[in-house]
């Protein structure tokens, strides 16, 4: 069986069940079906089939839904790229994959760097219409095929390509031990497509005759994924951490009609839990845990009850998969005892794309020779074993660190700051900052006498993806070592002021007046660096505060504006403009009494 | 987890052909065998890189060939 054939068997069951909806259109399975084997033969025509890659760049829509179900009829596998990560990355990824084929949508098509493989449009592929017979008779593939890549950031800077294949993703999503998912749901396509909880979420869906609701593109809000879930009748859907506590916190009314929600990717706190479970009896709550390279889930700890202490277990081995926690000699540790978590089962992919050193690396052989020649991919992560068999998350034996459900190693950022001629050493650790979690924060030691940050910081976003690049680059004399000479991460000062925490990007200050005003702003709302575009009221102002700023700006920089202005131009770079013009009007004025 | 660096380890292969690693001081686990190359972690690795030049498992590149697919 393959996950396209899986698909067609249900859409011979439900052919008039809705399959996609979102951005106004519907699809029923039957289309949905028709429409992927009309696009499955144009990309099989433009060199797409077994054991290729093609790689797609679009914003999340039924489309590439329907893109990614047309790639595996090909017997290809898919890679999407982020339509956030900057050009330099998504080149890069481009040229690690090998990739044969490179589908874009318009916006996006003028973005990508040229290589050696086709770029087609996205959009005019889409609109292609026409008989799609030939391909409804394509074979169904084999289940041990690619079926996508997902980059994962790699310790040395390198992002490496986890390579899926069909019988990893048929493992997650056939008779689950801790979701039932009926033609009566309806699911949120809401992770990136990128990143492997979309997984679960589209084939999850698609392969049990439920509805896949797709989230629109354009920033994830919590107001914005409330108002999907309620308008759209949402049963199932998958939140990051981080995701989950603001929407427990701020909107716990957009879950009433919600069935079963899971969260993961980071951890996830109790007292949240306890809360919506104890709003919604009845409900089912699934922690789910695992790395990307044992496909999406490795283990799940479902429940309708809250956990009984301030712990959230990360569960048990789902369906098909195999676990072990096992010491520094790969020696099986006693229940209760810390130990690194190896996964294995039909689950684990078949290893880092075009890397065997990196996969021989990661993926070991099973010491327990219970299933003999299985291998295990080493996690990095710490668990126990629970009196109850459930397992619960310890930690990292490692310094890799989790951004908005992300994984992040910090060392290959401090490499590419290394790598700039201004600076001579760096450390980049993960702060706490506010409900969402966590931070990263930048330390530099300039070569010479100073450091521009704000360059830095630029040219880290042209090369690794938004969530790598810290929220702060915060210059320093010296990094603290121990005594035995290694960096001492918890010795690294404090910041007084909280990391900027938006998602819109940083616009550094241009003039005098603009850089005066951003330092005043800083100053009071306790957030560093603010950026000339950032509105007051999403850096955290409020009305106490604006007055506050007001009185403040006009006192230290000896200008008056009327005090509303803060409401209707919460920029810096607007209220410039309107202290300039003020200063203009008043000279007009003077100009006028003297005339 | 200091003397990491000092570790022999032997590269290992299963019946997918698969490549690994694994301390050259104790029993292979059963279904590995010994590819005959041993050294430090680095070393290894290197040596897995040269020789697993085709990372399909074996049963898919027999069926793919099988079928004409390569």
């Amino acid at each position: 069986m393959t996950i396209h054939a899986l698909f067609r068997a249900q859409a011979g069951r439900t052919p008039e069940a809705v399959a996609l909806s979102g951005g106004g259109t519907t699809m029923s399975y039957r289309h949905l079906d028709e429409h992927s084997d009309l696009v499955a033969g144009r990309l099989a025509a433009a060199g797409a089939g077994p054991e290729k890659v093609v790689a797609i760049c679009a914003d999340r829509s039924p489309g590439l839904i329907s893109t990614l179900l047309a790639v595996l009829k090909t017997g290809a596998a898919y890679l999407v790229l982020d339509p956030a990560d900057p050009p330099a990355r998504a080149e890069a990824v481009l040229a690690d994959s090998g990739a044969a084929l490179v589908l874009a949508s318009g916006r996006h098509a003028r973005r990508l760097p040229a290589g050696p493989a086709p770029v087609l449009r996205l959009d005019s592929l889409l609109t292609a219409t026409g008989p799609a017979t030939a391909f409804a008779a394509l074979p169904d593939g084999d289940p041990a095929g690619l079926a996508y890549v997902a980059y994962t950031s790699g310790s040395t800077g390198e992002a490496k390509g986890v390579a899926v294949p069909h019988e990893a993703v048929l493992r997650l999503v056939t008779d689950p031990n801790w979701i039932t998912v009926t033609p009566s749901d309806s699911l949120l396509s809401l992770a990136p497509i990128a990143f492997d909880a979309s997984t679960f979420e589209i084939w999850g869906c698609l392969t049990a005759g439920a509805r896949l609701v797709v989230q629109p593109a354009g920033p994830v809000t919590v107001d914005a994924v409330a108002t999907t879930v309620r308008d759209n009748g949402v049963t199932v859907l998958w939140l990051t951490a981080g995701l989950f506590h603001r929407l427990a916190d701020d909107r716990p009314d957009a879950l009433a009609g919600v069935r079963h929600l899971l969260a993961g990717g980071d951890v996830v706190s109790a007292e949240h839990v306890r809360r919506v479970l104890g709003a919604y009896p009845g409900m089912l709550f699934t922690n789910g845990y695992g790395p990307t390279e044992n496909t999406t889930f490795t283990t799940c700890w479902t429940s309708s009850r809250p956990p009984a202490d301030d712990l959230v277990p990360i569960g048990r081995p789902i369906t098909g998969t195999r676990v072990r926690v096992l010491d520094e000699r790969q020696q099986e540790v006693p229940t209760g005892a810390v130990g690194e978590l190896y996964a294995g089962g039909s689950g684990l992919a078949r290893g880092y794309l075009g890397r065997p050193g990196s996969t021989a690396e990661r993926f070991v052989p099973d010491p327990t020779g219970e299933s003999p020649g299985a291998r295990l991919y080493r996690t990095g992560d710490l668990v126990r074993r629970l009196p109850d068999g459930a397992y619960a998350f310890d930690g990292r034996a490692d310094d890799q660190v989790k951004i908005n459900g992300y994984r992040v190693e910090p060392r290959a950022v401090e490499a590419r700051l290394r790598a700039d001629e201004t600076v001579r050493d760096a450390a980049v650790v993960a702060r706490p900052a506010g409900a969402d979690g966590r931070r990263l924060v930048a330390y530099v030691v300039p070569a010479g006498s100073t450091v521009d940050t704000f360059r830095l910081a630029e040219n880290l976003r042209t090369h690794l993806p938004p969530y790598a690049v810290p929220a702060s680059i915060l210059p320093i004399p010296a990094l603290p070592l121990t005594p035995n000479g290694k960096v001492d991460r918890a010795a690294l000062p404090e910041l007084d002021r909280a990391p900027r925490d938006l998602f819109t990007t940083y616009v550094a200050p241009r003039t005098a007046l603009e850089a005066a005003l951003a330092d005043i702003w800083s100053a009071g709302l306790a957030v560093e660096p603010v950026g000339v575009d950032d509105d007051f009221f999403e850096l955290g102002g409020h009305s106490l505060l604006a007055a506050e700023l007001v009185r403040r700006v006009q006192r230290e920089l000896s200008v008056t504006f009327p005090a509303e202005a803060i409401y209707l131009q919460p920029t810096v770079a607007e209220l410039a403009r309107v202290i300039e013009a003020t200063k203009e009007d008043d000279r007009a004025v003077v100009a006028t009494d003297r005339a | 987890m200091e003397n990491e660096d000092d570790v022999i380890y032997r590269a290992v292969v299963n019946h997918e052909e698969q490549y690994s690693i694994w301390p050259a001081d104790r029993d292979l686990p059963a279904g590995w065998n010994d590819t005959g190359h041993s050294g430090s972690r680095a070393e290894c690795l290197e040596y897995i890189d040269t020789v697993w030049t085709d990372m399909r498992p074996l049963s898919l590149r027999r069926r793919m060939a099988e079928q004409g697919l390569g």
